[in-house]
């Protein structure tokens, strides 16, 4: 259980990140927190040679809107992203998502940036981020490009992210007025706990404060990647917001859940609490939409 | 009589506290050993193989390496923990039985090539078909695992006492209940480790982290060949034990081998992955019970049978399948009782004592079954258990004896420290309470071989020159706070202020002493001290009585200040004698009283160096039948909780939100030292009744050896904790005192899973109370009621 042997660098810009990972593209890794990266190369599960770390570069670890959009840095940290205001009041699902991962040692270091690039399914962060229709700016040799969340994770573990690119932002649309979040997460103990099932709900509500006028319903643990809940949002939608409807979108993402059997947990449950939580998370949601 | 105590009772902070809360108490990891070697064991990938061959001449080639030993390096010995099943070889011989037996070690310059080395032994294996459950393990053509043990039975048990059939006969109703729990780990802060040396002189020292030096160095001893007075056992600071390192360990045998081999200093540690895969920790439990009772709730008849799933090597194994059965004996009167015990062989990790030896699922399903009961006879389950209750002096139908038994205070203090009477029945849906009580034993009656040996020896010097004392004593610290409870034991003895009292312990060069297991430090360690303490006090007043020219029996001592009865007597001379001889010295002894300091300089100048001795060994105890050693104690701890649950109905998720916690523990020494022994014991009780279950895929290997996956209460997990000593007086433990270090689990798991019957009225039957299984339970509940 001792660390491989590598080689640390630390470029002092986005440019040099860049650029020492494109040198040793396919033997080098991005290191951020290091609660993902560490642990793995400790159990063997990978050993890159080469460590990148993304402390010396600036602005990665700062949130900003402008024009309509939101961008996150990827560098934040789960307790900085869990006591912003900013990220509550344009990002809620986020800080929501923040707060209750890991334990506080963790939060101080884990970023969103890690937490997305690792790809997990359960990803306390990225669940979040996939319910607020968040968007991977990828920045690498050849320039910069976008891909929606929906699209990036490809598997456990896998993203469509290129050895040689840093996930350089998080981007989504600033929220419409009247929109509000939650995030459940379930698992066996109150903290340190990787999620049986976790859900992500934004609801925006229409100026009669009453009808959905947009829905996203992002579910954890059920499916090899943190995958969107379609059918929720559909029965959601030009509904008006309450108990009921909620009921119908839980089951709603129930059935859009490919949950299987492990040693946590049986498919059956989880199909289960994706109902349960699912409710739960847009009531939380429709709270906060209606400013309470 | 009460007695007036002046040290025993309070709140003495803990010896050790400075030095845990400052980062100065040392570890195994943290001392150093100039030359030290790393050592590192190549363990079974298989469950179940034969060993065709071992090649290690690539890994004894690697620069770096010292040495590489197999079993052709070591003598051919079996060892383990009971003589009679010493069914462990050093190193795996002819095949492996379970993923981490031990093939092969390394010692290395460093941890990475000592890895490395690992690596390049070459193991040719034919693997062999394995069993993982108890079901497997006793089927018909089974693969055997131990020759010697065709069927795989380890150990089996078959008592009765009374007439079973005839309780059942008088009885008017009788229920038969099943109960699971699931495997546990010990989960403890710091993995096992030992760093051996074997010096010039031919003795090899151990520092080990374990809770059982005396244990650890007569195994060494055994099967290394080396005198056993040769053979020195230290303990320095542990990170917790909890039963898992109350024997031998691979670290402590092949660290020896690795030293005498190489000369040099050689630590073998263990990972928390490999803390998994040496387990030694709960095994897994069914149990049947079918239990009869009278319409007035008067208990009849037990019948039970249980099954443990022990893993490939016998470990504690014998003792646990008959604490499973013994400790059910009491505290309710109970007959007639039929037992019938079977551990199991089987192809996973070896199982062995964990805090509440044997007997914690088997007090689960009890207690869970006398709730039941106490709901088909519409009693309230606490007047169910007041009705059946023992009290001091009576004998349970298999011999043992309860010489104090505070049990029906312990339940009426958890009864209404909880305002039960207000909640059970009036909760809204989803809310419950529920209570049960616990029982252990306060030390083993028996050593673990068949000795007539002392339990345990205590010494007392007294500083030459100064008023202080030292303990020496191999009892172990390994965070019970047994090092304060000694001292605390030693002032008040000798009649003199805890600061004054030095100790030292946990190294078999101080004396003899079993260890930490079975609860037995505080009343059995606690004698010796006490009588070592008296000796010592005597003979310091006896040399002053005789300074004085009066009678020893008019001299008492309390405090550090001599307490003497009838006239005043004129000590000015001795004063003045002992401030003339401490010229210079800013700290002269003033008052009107003696002091223990001059007292104690007279003693030394009169006789030489004042030495006290203690020893404690337990009167002949128990029954004479077969086994009945085990269950056996010069005492019994008992004690009741009440735990309020909330139940989230759509989830199935369980919260505790409170435990009320009675515990007898006969007189609490340190009061702050017992709570937090209630405290943890609530924390690991309520850890197996909800998250614990060692996992293993159908390999044979651990799913789950992290604490990450692993999961063990976190502080949020804890419920709000009110504790309530009771103290009924053991007439057999030093002042009074007896344990509280296991029987205080014994209450947690049940008194929640009636606390979640309370909330829903489903019964769950299998560890841990998972949201899966309560929401599984709740389902059928309501598929019934359709
Ligand atoms: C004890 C413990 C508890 C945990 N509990 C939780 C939990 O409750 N919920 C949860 O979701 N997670 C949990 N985790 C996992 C982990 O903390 C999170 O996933 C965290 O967000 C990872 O962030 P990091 O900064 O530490 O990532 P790192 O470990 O530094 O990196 C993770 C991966 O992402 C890559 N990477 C990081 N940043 C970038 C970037 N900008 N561009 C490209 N690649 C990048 C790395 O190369 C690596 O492959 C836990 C971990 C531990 C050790």
């Amino acid at each position: 259980m001792l660390l491989p042997r590598f080689e640390y660098h630390q470029p002092a810009s986005l440019d040099e990140a860049v650029e020492v990972l494109g040198q040793y593209a396919g033997e080098a890794a991005v290191l951020a927190g290091g609660t993902d990266l560490l642990v793995n190369m400790k159990h063997q599960a990978m050993a890159p040679s080469h460590l990148v770390s993304l402390a010396g570069v600036e602005g990665l670890d700062q949130a900003s809107a402008d024009g309509g959009r939101v961008t996150v840095g990827p560098l934040m940290s789960a307790a900085v992203l869990a006591q912003s205001e900013f990220i509550a009041a344009n990002a809620g699902a986020l800080a929501l998502g923040a707060a209750v991962l890991g334990s506080p040692q963790v939060r101080t270091r884990a970023t969103v940036g890690g937490n997305v690039c690792n790809a997990r399914p359960a990803a306390d962060m990225s669940v979040p981020l996939l319910a607020l229709g968040a968007r991977a700016v990828l920045t690498g040799p050849d320039g910069q490009r976008q891909v929606d969340l929906e699209e990036f994770f490809v598997g456990p573990g896998q993203t469509v992210r290129a050895p040689g690119e840093l996930l350089s932002a998080l981007e989504m649309d600033a929220p419409a007025p009247g929109t509000g979040w939650g995030y459940q997460k379930l698992g066996l103990r109150k903290a340190l706990e990787i999620s049986l099932v976790n859900v992500a709900a934004a609801l925006s509500l229409e100026d009669d404060g009453k009808t959905i006028k947009a829905a996203r319903v992002a579910l954890g643990a059920v499916a090899p990647t943190p995958i969107l809940a379609p059918g929720a949002a559909e029965v959601l939608v030009g509904q008006a917001a309450g108990g009921d409807v909620f009921k119908a979108a839980g089951q709603k993402a129930a059935a859009d859940a490919k949950p299987i059997d492990d040693h946590r947990g049986s498919a059956w449950y989880r199909r289960e609490m994706v109902a349960v939580l699912t409710a739960r998370a847009l009531n939380q949601a429709w709270a906060r939409a209606q400013g309470q | 009589m009460t007695q007036k105590f002046n040290v025993i009772g309070s709140r003495a902070p803990r010896l050790d506290a400075p030095d845990k809360a400052t980062g100065r108490a040392c570890y195994v990891d943290d001392i150093e050993f100039p030359h030290l070697l790393e050592g590192a064991i190549l363990q079974s990938p298989h469950a179940h193989a034969r060993i065709l061959s071992i090649d290690t001449s690539a890994a004894e080639a690697l620069p770096g390496v010292a040495a590489v030993i197999t079993h052709r390096d070591v003598p051919d010995v079996r060892y383990g923990v009971s003589p009679a099943r010493y069914d462990e070889t050093i190193f795996a011989i002819d095949k492996v039985r379970y993923v981490g037996d031990e093939v092969a070690a390394v010692a290395a310059e460093d941890l990475d090539t000592a890895m490395a080395a690992l690596e390049l032994i070459k193991v040719e294996y034919e693997v062999l078909p394995h069993v993982l459950t108890v079901d497997e393990a006793l089927a018909e053509g089974a693969p055997v695992i131990h020759d010697a043990f065709p069927g795989n039975i380890c150990a089996e048990v078959h008592q009765e006492f009374g007439d079973v059939a005839a309780g059942f006969a008088e009885s008017d109703i009788i229920r038969t209940d099943v109960f699971v729990n699931k495997r546990q780990d010990g989960a403890f802060i710091e993995p096992h480790r030992c760093v051996a040396v074997y010096d010039n002189f031919g003795q090899l020292t151990l520092t080990s982290s374990t809770q059982v030096p005396h244990y650890v160095q007569r195994t060494v001893a055994m099967v290394t060949g080396i005198d056993v007075g040769k053979v020195r056992v230290k303990k320095p600071y542990v990170g917790g034990g909890f039963g898992p390192k109350a024997e031998a360990t691979p670290c402590d045998i092949i660290s020896a081998f690795l030293a005498i081999k190489t000369g040099r200093p050689v630590r073998v540690a263990y990972s928390r992955e490999q803390v998994f895969l040496h387990c030694r920790a709960r095994h897994q439990f069914k149990h049947v019970m079918k239990t009869g009772f009278k319409k007035d709730g008067t208990i009849m008849a037990l019948d039970h049978q249980c099954w443990l799933e022990g893993g490939a090597y016998s470990s504690f194994g014998i003792a646990t399948v008959y604490y499973a059965g013994s400790l059910l004996a009491a505290p309710y009167k109970l007959p007639n009782m039929k037992y019938d015990g079977w551990r199991v062989y089987t192809n996973k990790p070896a199982c062995g004592a964990q805090r509440g030896h044997g007997g914690v699922a088997a007090r689960a399903c009890f207690e869970q079954q006398l709730d039941l009961i106490a709901k088909q006879l519409d009693m309230d389950p606490i007047e169910l258990r007041l009705k059946n209750i023992m009290t001091a002096g009576d004998v349970s139908c298999n011999d043992l004896a309860m010489s104090s038994l505070g049990m029906k205070e312990c339940i009426e203090a958890v009864r209404d420290g909880s305002t039960w009477r207000d909640k059970r029945g009036r909760l809204p849906k989803g809310k419950g309470i529920g209570m049960a009580s616990g029982f252990f034993v306060s030390g083993a009656g028996y050593p673990i071989y068949r000795s007539e040996t002392y339990h345990c020896t205590v010494t007392i010097k007294v500083q030459e020159d100064g008023g202080t004392v030292k303990v020496l004593t191999g009892a172990a610290e390994i965070g019970q706070g047994s090092d304060t409870a000694m001292a605390m034991i030693a002032a008040e003895a000798i009649g003199i202020p805890l600061d004054r009292v030095r100790l030292v312990s946990g190294d078999t060069d101080y004396g003899v002493d079993l260890g930490a297991y079975s609860s037995r430090t505080t009343l059995m360690t606690g004698h010796a001290t006490k009588e070592a303490g008296e000796a010592v006090k005597d003979r310091v007043l006896t040399a002053l009585a005789e300074e004085l020219g009066i009678e020893r029996d008019r001299l008492d001592m309390a405090n550090g200040l001599v307490e003497i009865s009838g006239d005043p007597v004129d000590f000015s001379e001795l004063r003045t004698k002992y401030i003339k001889e401490h010229r210079g010295w800013s700290d002269h002894p003033a008052g009107d009283q003696i002091t223990f300091t001059e007292a104690a300089r007279i003693a030394y100048l009169k006789y030489g160096t004042v030495v006290g001795t203690g020893k404690y060994k337990p009167p002949v105890l128990g029954g004479k039948f077969k086994g009945a050693a085990v269950g056996t104690s010069p005492a019994y701890g008992c004690s009741a909780q009440v735990a309020e649950v909330t139940v989230d109905l759509e989830t199935g998720q369980v919260t505790v939100d409170s435990i009320t916690d009675a515990h007898d523990c006969g007189k609490a020494v340190n009061l702050t030292s017992v709570e937090a022994q209630m405290e943890g014991s609530v924390s690991m009780g309520l850890g197996e009744a909800m998250f614990e279950e060692v996992k293993f895929d159908d390999q044979g290997r651990v799913l789950n050896a992290s604490l990450g996956e692993y999961h063990i209460p976190t502080v949020l997990d804890m419920p709000q904790m009110s504790c309530i000593v009771v103290e009924s007086g053991e007439p057999n433990g030093p002042f009074g005192a007896k344990e509280v270090g296991e029987g205080a689990i014994m209450p947690t798991i049940p008194a929640i899973l009636n606390a979640v019957h309370d909330a829903t009225g489903v019964t769950i039957t299998e560890l841990p109370i998972t949201p899966e299984r309560v929401l599984k339970a709740l389902k059928e509940k309501e598929q019934e009621k359709d």
